[in-house]
C-alpha cells in the first residue's frame, strides 16, 4: 500500500519560532522519511490560522487533523486537561517523562482527551521554567502582598491565595509594563525563550523555578484521523512524536545553557534569587489546599491528582539520592 | 406598486432601521461602560493595588460586543468606508444597484456563512460549560461567543435594511443612502 | 494563483463602491469557497474571537472617544488654532501642530487607526475651515497619524522584535531617531510646500491694533489644557500608572473632565460622542473582519507560496538583496497589512540577512520604516480608509490618495537615508 496519507497541523506558535516550533517541525520531517513519503504532515503556523487559542476547537472540529500546543490552555474548556503540562511543585522532566510512559499518566491524558474525540501526545519539554523576572526583592511573604504579577492559570491562582495580585497584560505590551512598573514581576519560559523578550534588561531578580518545574506541550490528534491511518503509520507517527518531544527537552536545555551565558556575559549585575523557604512553604501550602479542592469536585481530577502525588512520592525518592545527591556532592566550586 | 400613502417595502425598510439604530445606542451604552471599566481597573490598581482578571476580562468582551453589534448600526447609518471614486459620480439608480448586488453578492453571504459557523462554536462553549482558563476570571464564555452569530446575523439585517433602501430607491420611493451624514 | 486573482478582484471591485469592508468579506467568500469549499470558513469564528480578545485594539475606541469630546467641546480646534497663532506668520502651522500632536499620540499608543481617526476628527474639520489645501490637510492627518508604527511603543516593532528575535527595547531605541527625522522630514516639506504655494495654507489671520503679548497669552492659555491632557496620558504611561491602551482610557476620562472644566460638558454631548465613537470604531473593526476573511482566503488557497517562491529567488549579496526586499515589501504593502508582511515575510528574510552579515536592529527598523509606509499607499492602505471614514462629505478618495503622495515620496526618501548612511542614525 502506497497511498500517501496527508495531515494538518495547527501550531501554537508564530512562524520560525525557536524551540516550540522546531519539535512539530522535526517531527513532520521523520514521520515523512520514515514513512518514505506516505505520511506528509503539513504546518500551519499561529501566523496563518490566527487562532492559537482554539487548536482545540479545530482539532476537536476536524478543520486541522493534528495541533501542537500545550494542554493546560485547554484549562477553561476541560479543567482536567490541566494535569498535562506540569503541576507547581510537581515532577521534572525525567520524572514526568516516566510517569507519562511507565507511570500510567498517557492513559490518564487518552481518558481526558477520549471526551473530546481526540488523542494528545507529549509534545516536548522545556525543562525547569524560572520563577520569573522582578523588580523587586521578595524577603518575605509580606513583599508578595500587592504584589503585580503577569502570571497565568494555576500559578496565578496559587500566587492569589498569597496576596499577590495576578495581572493580564497582552504580550506586545509586556516589556514596556515591567519596564515602567504597571507591573513587578512576570514570569515567561527561562534564558532559552527570555532572552530575546529582554527582560534582563529592565528587571534585575530572576527568580528560581517552583511553578513549572517540566512544562510539556503537546501533540493533539483528531480521532478520526487517527483511525484513518492504517497501523504501520499511527506507530511512525507515535514514534516521531515520542522522538521529537525528547529532541526538544534536550534542545531547550541546550539553548537555556547557551542563552544563560550571554546574559550572564552581557548583564554581570543579573542577580539569580530563590525565594526564601516561608515563602515557598506557603506556595505548597496553597498548592495543596488548591489540589484538594479540585480533586473534591471532580472525580476524574481526583484520579489524575493521586496518581501523579504517588508517582511523585516513589520517583523522587530515587531522584533525591540519585541526581539530587549527586549535584549537591559535587557541588564545591 | 400600488399607491398606498406608505408603500410595505418602505414601512419593512424603517422597521429595520429602527431595529439597526437601537443597536447603536445598545452599542454606545456598551462603550461607556467600557470607558468606566478600564478607567476603574486602571485607579484601583495604581490607588488601592487591586487588580481583577474579571474586571479585566469583562473589559474585551465590553469592547468586543460593542465592536460586533456597532457594524449593523453603522451600515444602517451609512458609515462604512467605500472606495467612492466611480461611486461618487453615478446617479442614484446606479448606485441603487451597486448596492443591491453588493448585498446579495457580497455581504448576505458572508455575513451569513459566518454567523452559520458562529453557532457552533458557541454551542460548544456551552456544552463544556467554558470558562476563562485565568485566576479568577469570568466563566460562561458561550456568551460572549454568541455575540458572533448574533451580530452576524443582525448585520445580515441590516444588509436587508440597504437592499430594501436600493429597491425603494429603483422603485422611485425614495433616494439611497450614501456616506455619513451627521458625522 | 488563486491568490493572486483575489487581489485583482478585490481591486477592480473595490473601485464599484460598495462598502470595503463586505467587498473583502465577499470576495474572500466567493474564491475561498469555490478554490476550497464552505468548510474553509469554519475557521471564521476563531479568527473574529481573535481580534475580540486583541486587547491592544480597545485603545481604538477610547482614542476615537478622546478625540470626538475633544472635537465637539471646541478644545481641539482651540488647540490647533492656538498652535498656528504661535506659529505667527509662518504658513502651515495648523499643519505643522497638527504633525506636533501626532507625534505625540505616536508616542501614547502603536494603534494606527486610533490615531489616524483621532486626528482626523480633531484637525481636519480646522484645517478646512481655514481654507487649507484638501489634500494636504488629508495627506498630514494620514502620515502624522502613522506616525505610532515608527515611534516608540509601535506595535509593528514589538512584532518584528518578536519574530526576528531582536530585544523590543532595543528596536525602541532604535526607532527614535528615524522616527524623528521623518518628523522633521514632514515639517520642513510642509514649510517648503507652503512657500512655494501660499494659498495651500494659509497663516493664521492676525487681528490689527492687537497686542501681541496679549495674543500669545491667549494661546498659550488656550494650549495648555489639552495639552496637558495628552501629556497626562504620555505621562501614565511613562509613569507606569497605566499601559499604552489603558492610557487611552484615561485620555478619554480626562477629556471629558476638560470639558467639565470648559462648562461644555452635556450627558448629550456625552451620548452623541459615544454614540459616533460606536460608528467610527465599527467601521475600522468591520474592515479588520472583512480584511481577516481575506487574509486566510489567500493564505488558505496558496497565495503565501508564490510570495515565497519570489523571495527565494533574492540574489545573495547585500545591497542587491537590501534593495530587493525592501522593494517586495514597499509593492506588497500596497496590498496587504503589515501584520501579513510582518510574519509572512520577514521570517523569510531573516536567514538571508543573517548570512549576509547584516545588523539585524538596523535591518529590522529598515523594514519597520518601510511597513508604516505600507498603511499610506493606495489602493489598501488602511490610514486612507480610516481618514476616509470620518471625513466630511466634501473630502473625496481622490483628495486622500494624492494627499498622501508626497508623504509617502518623503518616507521613501528617509528609508533611502536609513539605508544609505545608517552611521549617522546610530548604526554601525
Ligand atoms: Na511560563
Ligand atoms: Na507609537
Amino acid at each position: 500500500d502506497d497511498k500517501v496519507y496527508r495531515l494538518k497541523m495547527a501550531e501554537g506558535w508564530p512562524t520560525n519560532f525557536p524551540i516550540f516550533g522546531d519539535s512539530p517541525r522535526n517531527m513532520a520531517k521523520m514521520a515523512e522519511e520514515m514513512s518514505g513519503g506516505r505520511l506528509k504532515i503539513t504546518i500551519d503556523s499561529a501566523n496563518k490560522h490566527k487562532a492559537p487559542l482554539a487548536i482545540f476547537d479545530m482539532v476537536k472540529g476536524g478543520q486541522y487533523d493534528m495541533g501542537h500546543t500545550a494542554s493546560y490552555y485547554w484549562k477553561g474548556k476541560d479543567p482536567n486537561t490541566l494535569f498535562f503540562t506540569t503541576m507547581p511543585f510537581g515532577m521534572t522532566a525525567p520524572e514526568q517523562y516516566a510517569w507519562f510512559y511507565h507511570g500510567g499518566g498517557m492513559e490518564l491524558m487518552q481518558k481526558v482527551y477520549k471526551r473530546h474525540r481526540m488523542l494528545s501526545f507529549p509534545g516536548g519539554n522545556t525543562g525547569i521554567q524560572m520563577g520569573g523576572w522582578f523588580r523587586k526583592e521578595i524577603n518575605s511573604l509580606e513583599d508578595l502582598q500587592g504584589l503585580k504579577m503577569r502570571i497565568p492559570g494555576f500559578a496565578g491562582e496559587i500566587l492569589a491565595e498569597l496576596g499577590a495580585k495576578p495581572t493580564n497584560i497582552a504580550t506586545g505590551e509586556l516589556y514596556t509594563s515591567l519596564e515602567r512598573n504597571t507591573i513587578d514581576a512576570l514570569e515567561w519560559v527561562g534564558p532559552s525563550l527570555d532572552l530575546r523578550m529582554g527582560f534582563h534588561k529592565i528587571a534585575p531578580y530572576y527568580y528560581t523555578g517552583w511553578h513549572e518545574p517540566a512544562t510539556e506541550l503537546q501533540f493533539l490528534i483528531n480521532e478520526r484521523s487517527w483511525k484513518k491511518l492504517p497501523k504501520d503509520l499511527q506507530e511512525i507517527l507515535r514514534v516521531a512524536m515520542r522522538t521529537a518531544s525528547y529532541d526538544m527537552y534536550t534542545q531547550s536545555t541546550h539553548a537555556s545553557g547557551e542563552n544563560w551565558a550571554t546574559m550572564k556575559q552581557e548583564y554581570p549585575n543579573i542577580q539569580v534569587k530563590r525565594f526564601p523557604d516561608e515563602v515557598i512553604e506557603a506556595m505548597r501550602a496553597a498548592n495543596t489546599k488548591l489540589l484538594k479542592e479540585k480533586a473534591e469536585a471532580n472525580p476524574m481530577a481526583k484520579e489524575i491528582i493521586e496518581s501523579q502525588a504517588k508517582y511523585l512520592k516513589q520517583v523522587r525518592a530515587w531522584t533525591n539520592i540519585a541526581d539530587k545527591q549527586y549535584l549537591d556532592s559535587i557541588a564545591g566550586e | 406598486m400600488s399607491s398606498t400613502s406608505v408603500p410595505l417595502l418602505v414601512r419593512l425598510e424603517n422597521g429595520l432601521n429602527w431595529v439597526s439604530d437601537r443597536l447603536g445606542t445598545f452599542s454606545a451604552l456598551l462603550f461607556l461602560l467600557l470607558l468606566a471599566n478600564v478607567f476603574y481597573d486602571v485607579l484601583a490598581r495604581y490607588l488601592w493595588n487591586d487588580v481583577s482578571i474579571a474586571l479585566q476580562e469583562l473589559e474585551w468582551h465590553l469592547f468586543a460586543a460593542m465592536f460586533l453589534f456597532g457594524v449593523p448600526y453603522t451600515l444602517r447609518a451609512g458609515g462604512h468606508v467605500r472606495v467612492d471614486l466611480i461611486y461618487e459620480r453615478l446617479s442614484p439608480n446606479a448606485r441603487a444597484w451597486i448596492d443591491f448586488m453588493g448585498t446579495m453578492v457580497f455581504l448576505f453571504p458572508f455575513c451569513l456563512l459566518v454567523g452559520w459557523f458562529g453557532i457552533d462554536f458557541v454551542k460548544e462553549a456551552y456544552e463544556l460549560g467554558e470558562s476563562s482558563g485565568d485566576p479568577g476570571g469570568l466563566s460562561q464564555r458561550w456568551i460572549i461567543k454568541a455575540a458572533i452569530p448574533v451580530s452576524f446575523a443582525f448585520m445580515a439585517m441590516s444588509g436587508l435594511g440597504l437592499l430594501l433602501n436600493s429597491v425603494n430607491t429603483l422603485l422611485g420611493h425614495h433616494k439611497p443612502i450614501y456616506h455619513k451624514t451627521d458625522l | 494563483m488563486t491568490g493572486v486573482l483575489m487581489f485583482a478582484a478585490a481591486l477592480v471591485l473595490l473601485l464599484l463602491g460598495f462598502p470595503v469592508a463586505f467587498t473583502f468579506g465577499g470576495v474572500a467568500l466567493l474564491f475561498g469557497v469555490f478554490s476550497e469549499g464552505m468548510e474553509m470558513f469554519a475557521f471564521m469564528p476563531y479568527r473574529v474571537m481573535s481580534i475580540m480578545q486583541n486587547t491592544v485594539m480597545m485603545a481604538i475606541p477610547l482614542f476615537i472617544f478622546m478625540g470626538l469630546v475633544l472635537q465637539k467641546t471646541r478644545l481641539a480646534e482651540q488647540l490647533l488654532e492656538s498652535m498656528g497663532t504661535l506659529f505667527g506668520r509662518v504658513r502651515g502651522g495648523i499643519a505643522i501642530s497638527t504633525i506636533l500632536v501626532g507625534a505625540l499620540l505616536a508616542a501614547s499608543t502603536g494603534v494606527v487607526g486610533a490615531s489616524v481617526v483621532a486626528m482626523g476628527l480633531i484637525s481636519l474639520p480646522v484645517m478646512l475651515k481655514y481654507q487649507y489645501d484638501k489634500r494636504l490637510a488629508c495627506g498630514t492627518i494620514c502620515a502624522s497619524g502613522t506616525l505610532g508604527q515608527i515611534i516608540p511603543p509601535s506595535i509593528i516593532l514589538i512584532l518584528l522584535g518578536d519574530v526576528m528575535g531582536i530585544p523590543v527595547g532595543d528596536l525602541f531605541q532604535a526607532a527614535i531617531g528615524p522616527g524623528l527625522l521623518l518628523i522633521a522630514a514632514y515639517i520642513v516639506y510642509i514649510l517648503i510646500y507652503t512657500w512655494l504655494k501660499p494659498e495651500a495654507a494659509p497663516a493664521m489671520p492676525m487681528e490689527e491694533g492687537v497686542d501681541r503679548k496679549a495674543l500669545y497669552l491667549k494661546a498659550i492659555r488656550a494650549i495648555v489644557p489639552p495639552l496637558a491632557l495628552i501629556l497626562v496620558v504620555l505621562g501614565s504611561i511613562f509613569g507606569g500608572i497605566a499601559t499604552p491602551t489603558e492610557s487611552a482610557a484615561l485620555g478619554g476620562a480626562g477629556a471629558v473632565v476638560l470639558a467639565f472644566f470648559y462648562k461644555q460638558f452635556s450627558w448629550k454631548m456625552i451620548f452623541d460622542s459615544s454614540i459616533e465613537t460606536v460608528k467610527v470604531t465599527a467601521m475600522v473593526f468591520a474592515i479588520l473582519l472583512g480584511a481577516t476573511a481575506f487574509s486566510m482566503a489567500f493564505s488558505y488557497t496558496g497565495g503565501e507560496e508564490v510570495v515565497e517562491e519570489l523571495l527565494l529567488g533574492l540574489p545573495g549579496e547585500k545591497w542587491g538583496f537590501l534593495v530587493l526586499s525592501m522593494l517586495v515589501i514597499l509593492v506588497l504593502g500596497f496590498f496587504i497589512d503589515f501584520v501579513e508582511i510582518a510574519f509572512i515575510i520577514v521570517p523569510i528574510l531573516v536567514p538571508i540577512a543573517e548570512i549576509l552579515g547584516i545588523n539585524m536592529t538596523w535591518f529590522a527598523i529598515l523594514i519597520a520604516m518601510n511597513l508604516q509606509t505600507s498603511f499610506l499607499t493606495p489602493p489598501f492602505g488602511f490610514s486612507l480608509f480610516y481618514l476616509k471614514g470620518v471625513a466630511p462629505d466634501g473630502v473625496t478618495t481622490m483628495d486622500i490618495y494624492k494627499g498622501v503622495m508626497p508623504f509617502i515620496a518623503l518616507q521613501v526618501l528617509v528609508l533611502l537615508a536609513l539605508l544609505v548612511f545608517p552611521e549617522y542614525l546610530g548604526f554601525q
